[in-house]
């Protein structure tokens, strides 16, 4: 396995990826809404005499929550099923280079193009809230934000690629990749919130059951990074941080990891095993 | 060698321990100077560790000067005031006992017209204690309790039965309350009570002005509880966080004038429990600031005659909620014409007379599902709770009744008087990681758009 190699099908990637119509447009809708709520968030700036960033933060989770695993999913899910429909895909594997070093360099490569949205879009609006007098009081749980949310990019990248892998058509993944942010965003929040209603499901078995939900992850250790607490998600915040105490940030930590990690083993898995090309 | 530098270092510590004391206390016996003062007597008290218990039982004035210690045994009370008519300046007191059914002291006053001005309180269970210590007055202080579990802590201050007390220009930190029991007229001014339980607590103390308090940090800022006529006006709080994290808390208050106040960023800005409960009392809030609180005011539903105006509700993540959901009736959310602001009021103005031409209605059907079922807050935050909310506005059918409406909203926040004590972010440091962030981006985007990797 050569770094060398990763890294140019990394770039290769990248400069794919920066082609691509659908990533510009997420991108700039991204870069644009995050803009319009940090300049929102200063309307209040001059009552207070400054903004308060805990409700900058929280606009900012809940279009994080909205459109990264949007971006990362199709992404994701166009990448090897794209190549393969183009037959690019058995070009590349033709070529002396292992199976282990395309997966890692698409992996690479799609991760970069992420992770540059998002600090795109987090500086720009860092910087509107900053001038404006809006930051936050500790400027490192910005930062950690914007590690947070890279991380929830890579999760959901890897279920993307999950996707890809098992399909032969682009367009059959992408609509695939779409269905399931549907479920990640709407329906799995939606249905457990009505299992919750209608079951009266006890907080502990309606956290662990959340904890199903990678964005659920993201947004709690989100919250845990601004306000250090979770008192504003109730009485199942509040049985989290009394059950995990010290450790609930590492045990969220580890779901999410584990979110990036499993599907992606399996994507490569399936990659490795391939032979109908 | 190693024993001679040891042997020295002891020597120059016990010389250091000694001198003062030695030199000092030597020089002025302060029970002897207290034992030998007629009433009226003004002792000065040179600086030096005097060892307490201290009683005083004659209505002297002492004057530290240059910090002198009261120091205690770790048992008991440090001083107790048994004459009326006593002053203390400038004292350092420290050391009580940490029995909470004794209610140990750092300073415990029984006789009327005590003044206690100017001390550092350290290491003491309560700190000033008051008991039918009328008319005293309790300036410039600063009291740090004992480093307890929160429930074994004791108050800052305490009036217990003491009318007619100035409480001005202390510090409190990290004691349990400041606590005023059975204590009518009080003027409670310009204090910071940080790191506690509740900021300030009022209970069956009636008749008080509350005014240009900094309570921030705490499980509650100011908890009022049974008592009447009350006016609170332009106080700070903020940070009052924790499970039952609230601003100002109300309970069974009969006539609370509130105005000009600040709450920002607490768990619930105002709580309103029972408030009024006298059929012929009223509350009044107007011109207070209610911001980026996860509720900015939680009510009862079975509140009524409360009037809000001009007050700016700005950026809280509920701006009112129902403890236990359902609708507010008999309430006046604007007066004379003139309602409040609402950072989220959708309406507009045609006629532009700055009032909005529709109602401002608080009506969301998550929020009023979370009352319901408190567990949903889980997914506070998250898509799928707006999108619950748009399908009610879309479909009508599912949209709860409005909880409060104000018919008179208005389209600026009014002005709204200062209050000092809050800081604002770091500009420079979060200008520099936001353009940090910048850069990185532009560096992945040279990396995917250059041909480095070619080269090698």
């Amino acid at each position: 396995m050569s770094l060398q190699i990763i890294l140019i099908i990394a770039q290769k990637e990248l400069r794919d990826a920066l082609r691509n119509r659908w990533f510009l447009l997420y991108t700039i809708a991204f870069v644009a809404l995050s803009l319009a709520f940090s300049y929102l968030a200063l309307a209040g700036a001059g009552i207070v005499g400054f903004a308060g960033f805990g409700r900058t933060a929280a606009s900012l989770i809940n279009l994080v929550l909205l459109i990264i695993p949007l971006m990362a999913l199709t992404v994701g899910a166009q990448s090897l099923a794209g190549e393969q429909e183009k037959s690019t895909l058995s070009y590349l594997l033709a070529q002396p280079v292992s199976r282990v070093e395309i997966f890692l360099g698409k992996y690479l490569g799609l991760a970069l193009s992420l992770l540059a949205s998002l600090t795109l879009g987090f500086g720009i609006s860092g910087v509107v809230i900053a001038l404006g007098g809006a930051g936050a009081v500790d400027p490192l749980a910005y930062v950690l934000l914007v590690g947070l949310a890279f991380l929830l990019s890579l999760t959901m990248l890897s279920v993307g690629l999950l996707v890809s892998a098992f399909t032969r058509k682009a367009s059959v993944a992408v609509g695939i990749g779409l269905f399931l942010w549907l479920l990640f965003v709407f329906f799995g929040d939606l249905g457990m919130m009505g299992t919750a209603m209608a079951l009266r499901v006890p907080i502990a078995n309606l956290f662990l059951l959340s904890l199903s939900n990678p964005l659920q992850v993201f947004k709690m250790m989100a919250i845990l990074d601004i306000q250090s607490t979770l008192d504003i998600l109730g009485p199942a915040g509040l049985y989290a941080m009394r059950k995990y105490g010290d450790g609930l940030y590492s045990l969220l930590l580890g779901v999410l990891l584990l979110w990036i990690l499993l599907p992606g083993l399996l994507a490569y898995a399936r990659l490795a095993a391939k032979n109908d090309f | 060698m190693r024993s001679l530098i040891f042997g020295l270092a002891l020597a120059l510590g016990l010389l250091i321990i000694a001198l003062p004391a030695a030199g000092q206390q030597d020089a002025f016996d302060l029970h002897a100077a207290m034992a030998a003062a007629q009433p009226g007597d003004t002792i000065r008290v040179p600086a030096g560790v005097y060892p307490g218990p201290l009683v005083i039982t004659q209505a002297v004035t002492l004057i530290g000067e240059g910090w002198p210690v009261i120091a205690g045994t770790g048992k008991g009370d440090v001083i107790t005031v048994e004459a009326a008519d006593v002053t203390l300046r400038g004292f350092v007191i420290r050391n009580s006992g940490i029995s909470l059914d004794r209610e140990n002291a750092g300073l415990t006053g029984l006789a009327p017209r005590l003044t206690i001005e100017e001390s550092r309180f350290e290491d003491v269970l309560f700190g000033i204690y008051l008991k039918q210590a009328h008319d005293s007055v309790i300036r410039g202080n600063t009291i740090l309790s004992k480093d307890l579990d929160i429930a074994r802590r004791g108050d800052g201050i305490r009036l217990w039965y003491s009318s007619n007390v100035l409480v001005e220009s202390n510090l409190v930190s990290g004691s349990r309350d400041v606590i005023m029991w059975f204590s009518s007229d009080c003027t409670v001014r310009d204090n910071i009570v940080e790191n506690g339980r509740y900021g300030l607590h009022f209970m069956y103390s009636d008749n008080q002005v509350i005014e240009h308090n900094i309570l921030r940090d705490n499980s509650v800022g100011i908890y009022l509880m049974y008592s009447r006529d009350l006016l609170l006006r332009q106080n700070l709080l903020t940070g009052n966080n924790g499970p039952s994290g609230y601003g100002v808390g109300v309970k069974d208050v009969d006539n609370l004038h509130a105005t000009g106040n600040r709450m920002v960023g607490n768990r619930v800005g105002i709580y309103i429990d029972n408030s009024p409960r006298d059929p012929a009392a009223t509350l009044l809030a107007e011109r207070n600031l209610v911001a980026y609180n996860q509720i900015g005011l939680e009510i009862q539903p079975l509140t009524k005659r409360n009037t809000y105006t001009h007050n700016v509700f700005l950026e809280n993540g509920e701006q009112v909620a129902l403890t236990t959901g359902g609708q507010l009736s008999g309430n006046h959310w604007s007066r004379e014409g003139q309602g409040n602001f609402w950072s989220d009021y959708a309406g507009f103005d045609a006629d532009g007379n700055q009032i909005g031409d529709i109602p401002y209605k608080s009506q969301s059907l998550y929020e009023s599902l979370m009352a319901t079922y408190p567990e949903l807050r889980l997914f506070q935050l998250s898509p799928a709770s707006d999108a619950l909310d748009m399908a009610a506005k879309a479909f009508p059918l599912f949209q709860p009744k409005p909880r409060m409406a104000d018919e008179h909203p208005l389209m600026a926040p009014p002005t709204l008087p200062e209050v000092p004590g809050l800081t604002p972010p770091p500009t420079l440091a979060n200008l520099l990681l936001a353009l940090v962030l910048l850069a990185l981006a532009l560096f992945i985007l040279a990396f995917g758009t250059g041909n480095v990797m070619r080269k090698t």
